[in-house]
């Protein structure tokens, strides 16, 4: 208890405290802070940036959760079942997961310049000239060039947990299926997926909390340029907090943040609490 | 109380009277002084390696030169001086010297955060031996509130080789720099390299075209929208990379560097790499358009108004300004003097390249736009970027900067 109220809760309403007082860089010395209860909270609310933040975010992180998740999917199909180098592949795969964000971000941001960047050589190399382009700096093609690369990051996370939801599912179903001459197609529809719902709703949710709140491998790659193109939500705070030394307004759009985990937060621990009370699908 | 380390770090600089006197004496003065030793912390951004010598040097002048004083220093990488002031505000644990961007004036200054020099500053009458710029950069709100450490501001490198075989004369005006870059230009080199990285350094490199042009960030949306449209044609024209809306002022460099850009625009901390360089280059004033203008750079030495030890580190301040001091330090840094009464001094009295850079200081403008200049000068960033990126035109990214420049400047 008390571990959660100094490293929890103490932050959290020095945050909010915050958030409804005129904080800013000078202030902080004199001890002159000043409330003024929901002005921050407008301030932030009537910044069109802040909008557009909430935007890319959003596209940000349903571009990421979508294509991880499909390409995690894939691959632990892939992996259920036994193939020569399958665990060495498959532990490779992870180091993407492994590797921190920043590095991650470095990565990306060398592979796809356009210049001496890796992917625009190979394009170029093998006649496909109009795929190489200046990714990252055309406000067009940035946010898919950080889309591309977080889902890199993630998909070895997706497919290590539907991997581990694929072994679950009793293989005597899909015998028993394939005796009563199911096709390939209606074993996955009808059996996998169903019975993969519960993982891969938790999978969804993790990854929509993770994604959400991605800061490094953007701001290594973009900084939230060109222009705003990629000037995803956390990166609107950090800007608000550290750019411009406005805490107030910067903890009051922080909390704004932290909407979207939360009600995903809330809506998977109630499922997980319906699931215990009612267990669907997993216990066939 | 000194700690352990700052008593090591007396003896050792005692070392030399202690030489002549004896060990017995050393001993006997390290015993008697040591009460009355003040501890200064001190924070910088100069991380790289080849900054640690002429640093080290430096402290250890002041520690032997300025009685009863050890200094205690800290290093952050460059973005994070700013950040770590601020954190260190609200805990209350602010060093008592810095040395910070002239830029960073802007944030702390007017915040209570810095220390008033003015009665000092007035009491020591050097006022005069520096460059305007440089010591105006210092003056914020009628208060004296830091000292220049050293300055820079941004020319006009060449590839000499480049323009001798193309036949064009080094630019001195907007138009001849159109047209040389365009005339330099083939294959994969571009004729002209520049940084409009979205961060303070682009606006850095920025700020001298709308000063050029005629303007200032008050008039953004009429001479915004002139030195916008300039750089446009650039793109247009290919003689400037779109690519240079991701590059650092060391990227631009590199570019240079690798014969892939005719012209950079850069700062003299630049040379000791060009020194290496195979191939000969030369530096001139950036071209000019209705004015000469070019950008401040360089650092300014504060004090924090909290701090214990207000007298003792004004002397550490003025102590550093003695020629025998500085002109090592600035040499072993590569940077140019703050003061005019260096100018004969140092590699910069001999070196043509410095000279150039040293001859530009005087028409060097600080970047002085009050607290809220951090959100003016991403507004320009984002206004520079729409338009090289094709995503605006020059008038309408002038017009909107502009607005948002306005909200965050005076006219509030």
């Amino acid at each position: 208890m008390a571990f959660l109220a100094l490293f929890l809760a103490y932050p959290l309403f020095y945050n909010v405290w915050t958030s409804v007082h005129d904080v800013e860089l000078g202030q902080l010395l004199g001890g002159a802070e000043r409330f003024n209860g929901l002005e921050n909270y407008r301030a932030v609310i009537d910044d069109p940036a802040f909008w557009h933040s909430v935007r890319l975010s959003l596209i940000f992180t349903l571009g990421s959760l979508l294509l991880q998740f499909a390409i995690g999917f894939a691959l632990a199909l892939l992996f259920a079942r036994p193939f020569p180098l399958g665990g060495l592949l498959r532990s490779l795969l992870l180091v993407a997961w492994l590797l921190p964000p920043v590095v991650s971000g470095t990565l990306f941001r060398w592979l796809l310049d356009a210049e001496s960047g890796a992917y625009n050589a190979l394009f170029r190399a093998v006649g496909l000239d109009p795929l190489s382009h200046d990714w990252l700096t055309d406000p067009a093609t940035s946010m898919a060039g950080v889309i591309f690369a977080n889902i890199w990051v993630g998909v070895p996370f997706n497919m290590l947990l539907l991997l581990v939801g694929l072994h679950t599912i009793d293989p005597e179903l899909h015998e028993a299926a394939a005796v009563d001459g199911a096709s390939a197609w209606q074993r996955f529809s009808l059996i996998t997926l169903p019975l993969m719902r519960p993982v891969s709703v938790t999978v969804l949710l993790l990854g929509l909390v993770y994604t959400f709140k991605v800061f490094d491998l953007i701001f290594v790659m973009t900084g939230g340029g060109p222009v705003d193109a990629t000037r995803v939500l956390s990166l609107y705070v950090y800007e608000v907090f550290f750019t411009f030394f406005r805490f107030g307004q910067g903890a009051a759009a922080g909390l704004l943040l932290l909407v979207v985990p939360l009600l995903a937060g809330v809506f998977y621990v109630r499922r997980l609490r319906q699931e215990q009370e009612a267990p669907t699908g997993g216990a066939v | 109380m000194p700690y352990p380390v700052d008593r090591r770090a007396f003896l050792r600089t005692a070392g030399a009277a202690a030489a002549a006197l004896g060990p017995g004496a050393a001993v006997t003065s390290c015993g008697s002084e040591e009460p009355s030793t003040a501890t200064l912390t001190w924070w910088d951004y100069f991380t790289l390696d080849n900054f640690q010598p002429g640093m080290n040097r430096l402290i250890k002048d002041i520690e032997a030169g300025v009685p009863d004083v050890r200094i205690e220093r800290r290093t952050f990488p460059f973005a994070e001086l700013d950040r770590q002031i601020a954190l260190a505000a609200i805990s209350g644990n602010l060093p008592d010297i810095a040395i910070v961007d002239n830029v960073a004036m802007n944030t702390l200054a007017g915040r209570d955060l810095l220390a008033d020099l003015t009665d000092r500053a007035e009491k020591w009458g050097q006022a005069d031996q520096y460059y305007k710029g440089p010591w105006d950069g210092c003056q914020v709100g009628g208060k004296t509130l830091g000292i220049p450490n050293n300055s820079n501001c941004l020319a006009l490198y060449y590839n000499a080789g480049m323009l001798e075989s193309a036949g064009v004369e080094p630019p001195t005006t907007w138009d001849e720099l159109a047209s040389a870059a365009q005339r330099l230009t083939s294959g994969d080199r571009y004729g002209l390299a520049l940084s409009a990285i979205k961060t303070e350094e682009g606006v850095f490199q920025f700020l001298p075209f709308l000063w050029q042009a005629g303007g200032d960030l008050d008039t953004f949306t009429t001479y915004g929208a002139t030195a916008l449209s300039f750089l446009d044609d650039l793109i247009a024209k290919g003689s400037l990379s779109e690519q240079c809306v991701g590059w650092t002022q060391q990227d631009v460099n590199t570019r240079f560097l690798n014969q892939r850009a005719a012209m950079q625009i850069n700062g003299p901390w630049q040379i000791p790499a060009l020194k290496a360089a195979d191939f000969d280059w030369n530096v001139v004033a950036l071209p000019r358009d209705r004015q000469a203008a070019t950008c401040l750079g360089g650092e300014n030495w504060v004090l924090m108004a909290n701090s214990k030890h207000l007298d003792k580190g004004w002397e550490v301040l003025q102590y550093t300004q003695r020629p025998s001091v500085l002109v090592p330090y600035l040499v072993a840094f590569g940077e140019l003097p703050a003061r005019k009464d260096l100018a004969d001094q140092g590699t910069w009295a001999s070196d043509p390249a410095l000279r150039l850079f040293l001859s530009q200081l005087p028409l060097a403008r600080p970047r002085q736009y009050g607290a809220r200049y951090a959100e003016a000068s991403q507004a320009v960033a984002e206004a520079e970027q729409a338009v090289l990126t094709g995503s605006a035109s020059p008038s309408a990214a002038a017009r909107t900067a502009a607005a948002k420049i306005d909200k965050a400047l005076g006219k509030q």
